[in-house]
């Protein structure tokens, strides 16, 4: 078995024109940021805030109940939401601020009652220092890659593109979390920092060997596309396992959610990283190329084709 | 054609085992009481733990005032001696001269803390009254007149009024209103919190408080000025909350006549706190030290009502949260003693016997858990009961198990051969071991969000690999020497720019964000990148360049 099949990619490298590369990513960017801004228009945000950028009290706790009993059992305590993860007693109930002796006789009940309990509780103000904390960090961390990005390459066009795959990308981690209900939490802020950090290795490596290697396009293209495959794969096969063990959803595997949302959000960023990178970028890249190689055929030696042993 | 000496003896090589050595040995041997131990060294976060989390916001402000000193004068002085008719008669810098139609005398100004006086009789049976202060001085008094809270001047920058610490929940408006009487106002901007000093001296009363009775070590972190993180394992939500959140308010207060009794000191004005031990023959007792203030102001309580002259009259009460905790008249010879000079340290006697002893131990917990510096409240909180936290222990080692064997399936596949897979994972393997040891020496706890960062670490850091890897047998041969190096140095081009974007992009989270676990997250992802970068993937270059010497070297030479 081969993980990767050259044949398929030095096909697909040949026969693909820049139009069709474009294509595909252009609608799945184009259809990312529509869902977002449709959260945004009708929640006023462009992702569901979680507990700890929006304040409130949850509690992770095993029951028999049903989350339609619970919420009637504690009605008396501003339930927000009940939720049920798989199908064990695993449940979660969110509460909306209330006062500390609220708070208090709240928690000796759900100690009273039942086993495991896990508590977070996060004040409403700090929550809101936190959103916007948030928020600038997304943005600083998009521009200071961006600098490192422009220090690399030092021309406008090759950069520009990396940007514009790393953007999609994030674009469309966000709208799979808003499809999803993925909340924007602790863990999905952090996954998307990385994804920022992490999406654009293997756009460097393939512009790093399309304008510093010498030989065929074709061929190079090529040989970035087998090793930055094999990078996302390796990759995804750990986000897939931190994702299984912290889902809640497989056996009896507890959800662990800061790691369910950095796996999700990686696990999403990556995939359309393969085709933001593998499309989008080679086809920006290529035909940056081959213009600049019109334009200047005289200085241009024949390439030469690297002597291939395998 | 490879003379140099075989690459286990490069010295990257060396250093790479070295350190893998030095991480293993961090983890596991501890040495204490002169006694080499093994065990795990590692430290693990509440979630893995168990345990409960609470974090406070310190309520307080810290404003720039301006205000005219001589209306705060008369202000102050009308409402003291209750005569509306105090009048201002000439303000000069650092002297304040003021008329009352009251008598009074040096004694009572001088009693309510304004500054030196001196007194003359006015024209037409009044007072007049001249104080020795300053503008400044005057602005804090009103401040913490009025506002019945604890106010610092501190420094401000040139040319800008006098900036003050409020040590109390305020808003602009309220403040603004309270100045409003003597032409005073805010001047923006207005900034909640306290100051740095402020925060640590109150972290460092909470963890005087609370680590007594916690099990385990509490650790507090600073998250910005305002807040602060506690950790507390082994502790419940309930007892955190408790613990943390009643402020102990501690009190010293002197008997006027009966039960009657007037304020002398907050427990902010304690200083310091001895251990109980038996002073005069039998008696227990426990020693404290009074800070500046304190002193002064006991003096001035002891004098004003008698304790001095006649200390069986007036006995000092000490409370906790209104409390009476313990009550005691003053030591005769304190008492003639303090008549002169302020006295900073002083024995509170409990009695004697097992029962004094236990009482000198409760009162000394008191004093010690004396009123913060600032008043808290609660910002979030949580618990993690320990066996749910050992759960999460185990199921993230089943996880990175996993992670390991899928990356080490998809490596395989995609090489495989054996003498490129085998270094590639246990390189990989490597950086975790390392990272874990770095986390080790530099007391990083491992808490759910830093283990995921490791594992992205670890992510990035078999991509790095393989870019190496496929960098180096491009073409599917082993290269010459020089060649080789030259690919290399292009792999390593490619990793440290992917490196640097992973380590700006992270680098907000520690600069920008109040959250100790995102904060955690990053820089273990920072440290583990810096690792991989240095340390682990130059190694594995040579390795990798060594292992493949034999098998296609003499297939290269042939072709030549």
């Amino acid at each position: 078995m081969n993980l990767i099949n050259e044949k398929a990619i030095e096909a697909y490298v040949k026969n693909t024109t820049l139009k069709q590369m474009l294509i595909i990513p252009a609608i799945l960017l184009i259809l990312s940021l529509s869902i977002l801004a449709y959260t945004t228009y009708r929640t006023g945000a462009p992702f569901q805030l979680g507990l700890e950028f929006k304040g409130g009290t949850a509690a992770y706790f095993d029951s028999e109940k049903t989350p339609d009993q619970l919420k009637e059992e504690f009605k008396a305590f501003n339930v927000a939401e009940t939720r049920q993860y798989g199908g064990g007693q695993r449940k979660i109930i969110q509460f909306g601020p209330m006062d500390a002796s609220l708070k208090d006789e709240l928690i000796a009940k759900l100690k009273a009652e039942f086993t495991n309990v896990e508590i977070r509780d996060m004040g409403e103000q700090f929550s809101k220092s936190l959103q916007v904390q948030a928020v600038r960090a997304i943005i600083i961390s998009f521009f200071l890659m961006a600098i490192v990005v422009f220090i690399t390459f030092r021309t406008f066009v090759p950069s520009g593109a990396v940007l514009v795959s790393a953007f999609a990308d994030i674009a469309f981690a966000g709208a799979m979390m808003d499809v999803f209900g993925i909340l924007l939490s602790l863990g999905t802020v952090a996954a998307l920092l990385m994804l920022i950090g992490y999406s654009v290795d293997t756009d460097i490596l393939l512009t790093t060997r399309l304008l510093k290697r010498k030989g065929d396009l074709n061929d190079k293209i090529r040989d970035a596309m087998k090793t930055g495959l094999t990078m996302t794969t390796t990759t995804l096969g750990a986000l897939v396992a931190l994702f299984i063990v912290s889902s809640g959803l497989i056996g009896s595997f507890l959800l662990i959610d800061i790691i369910r949302d950095i796996s999700i959000v990686l696990i999403f960023g990556l995939i359309a990283d393969i085709v933001n990178t593998w499309m989008t970028n080679v086809g920006i890249l290529r035909w940056y190329i081959e213009r600049k190689s019109q334009k200047s055929e005289k200085k241009i030696e024949k390439p030469k084709k690297r002597r291939q042993a395998a | 054609m490879n003379d140099e000496a075989p690459f286990y003896k490069n010295w990257r090589v060396l250093l790479l085992v070295l350190i893998i050595l030095g991480s293993i040995a961090a983890i596991t041997v501890s040495y204490s009481n002169g006694q080499l131990r093994f065990g795990n060294n590692l430290k693990y976060g509440l979630d893995l733990d168990g345990g409960s989390w609470l974090q406070v916001q310190l309520q307080g402000a810290i404003v720039q005032v301006d205000a005219d000193p001589g209306k705060i004068v008369q202000v102050e002085f009308a409402r003291l001696l209750s005569d509306p008719s105090v009048k201002i008669e000439g303000t000069s810098a650092g002297s304040f001269t003021f008329t009352t139609s009251k008598q009074t005398t040096q004694k009572t100004i001088d009693s309510f803390g304004f500054g030196t006086s001196t007194i003359s009789s006015a024209t037409g049976g009044g007072t007049r009254v001249t104080l020795q202060t300053s503008k400044d001085f005057l602005i804090q008094k009103y401040l913490k007149d009025s506002l019945n809270a604890d106010v610092k001047q501190i420094p401000s920058s040139p040319g800008r009024p006098s900036t003050f610490e409020i040590r109390k929940a305020v808003t602009e408006d309220s403040l603004n209103a309270i100045l409003k009487p003597v032409d005073g106002k805010v001047v923006p901007p207005f900034k909640e919190g306290v100051t740095p000093e402020t925060r640590d001296e109150t972290k460092k009363r909470l963890e005087d408080k609370l680590n007594p009775i916690a099990l385990k070590q509490i650790t507090i972190t600073p998250i910005g000025d305002n807040y602060l993180l506690i950790d507390l394992p082994g502790v419940s939500i309930e007892e955190a909350r408790k613990l943390a959140l009643t402020p102990g308010k501690f009190e010293i207060r002197i008997q006027v006549q009966g039960n009657e009794t007037q304020h002398v000191l907050y427990g902010d004005q304690i200083t310091g706190v001895g251990v109980p031990q038996k002073e005069h023959g039998d008696a227990w007792g426990v020693s404290f030290e009074l800070g500046d203030d304190g002193a002064n102001a006991l003096r001035d309580a002891a004098i004003q009502y008698g304790a001095v002259t006649n200390p069986n009259a007036h006995y000092l009460s000490m409370y906790l949260d209104d409390n009476l905790v313990f009550n005691a008249p003053l030591a005769p010879d304190l008492a003639k003693n303090i008549q002169s000079v302020p006295v900073k340290n002083m024995v509170a006697t409990t009695g004697t016997g097992d029962a004094g002893q236990e009482k000198a131990k409760e009162l000394q917990l008191h004093l010690r858990a004396g009123a913060l510096p600032v008043p808290v409240k609660e910002a979030g909180s949580g618990e993690v009961p320990a066996p749910l936290g050992q759960k999460f222990k185990e199921q993230v080692a089943i996880a990175g198990l996993i992670a390991l064997i899928l990356v080490a399936i998809v490596v395989a596949l995609r090489y495989k051969q054996p003498n490129i897979v085998i270094p590639m994972l246990s390189t990989s393997f490597s950086e975790v071991i390392m990272i874990l040891g770095f986390a080790v020496v530099f007391g990083l706890q491992l808490d759910l969000a830093t283990i995921a960062g490791i594992i992205a670490v670890i992510g990035t850091g078999v991509d790095h690999l393989i870019i190496i890897t496929d960098e180096v047998l491009a073409g599917g041969a082993l290269p010459p020497d020089k060649v080789y190096r030259s690919r290399i140095s292009k792999a390593f081009a490619i990793i440290f720019a992917a490196a640097a974007t992973v380590i700006v992009a992270m680098l907000p989270l520690i600069l920008f964000m109040d959250s100790s676990a995102l904060g955690g997250f990053a820089e273990i992802t920072i440290a583990g990148v810096f690792i991989g970068v240095f340390i682990a993937r130059p190694a594995y270059a040579v390795i990798i360049q060594g292992m493949l010497v034999e098998s296609i070297d003499k297939t290269y030479i042939e072709e030549d």
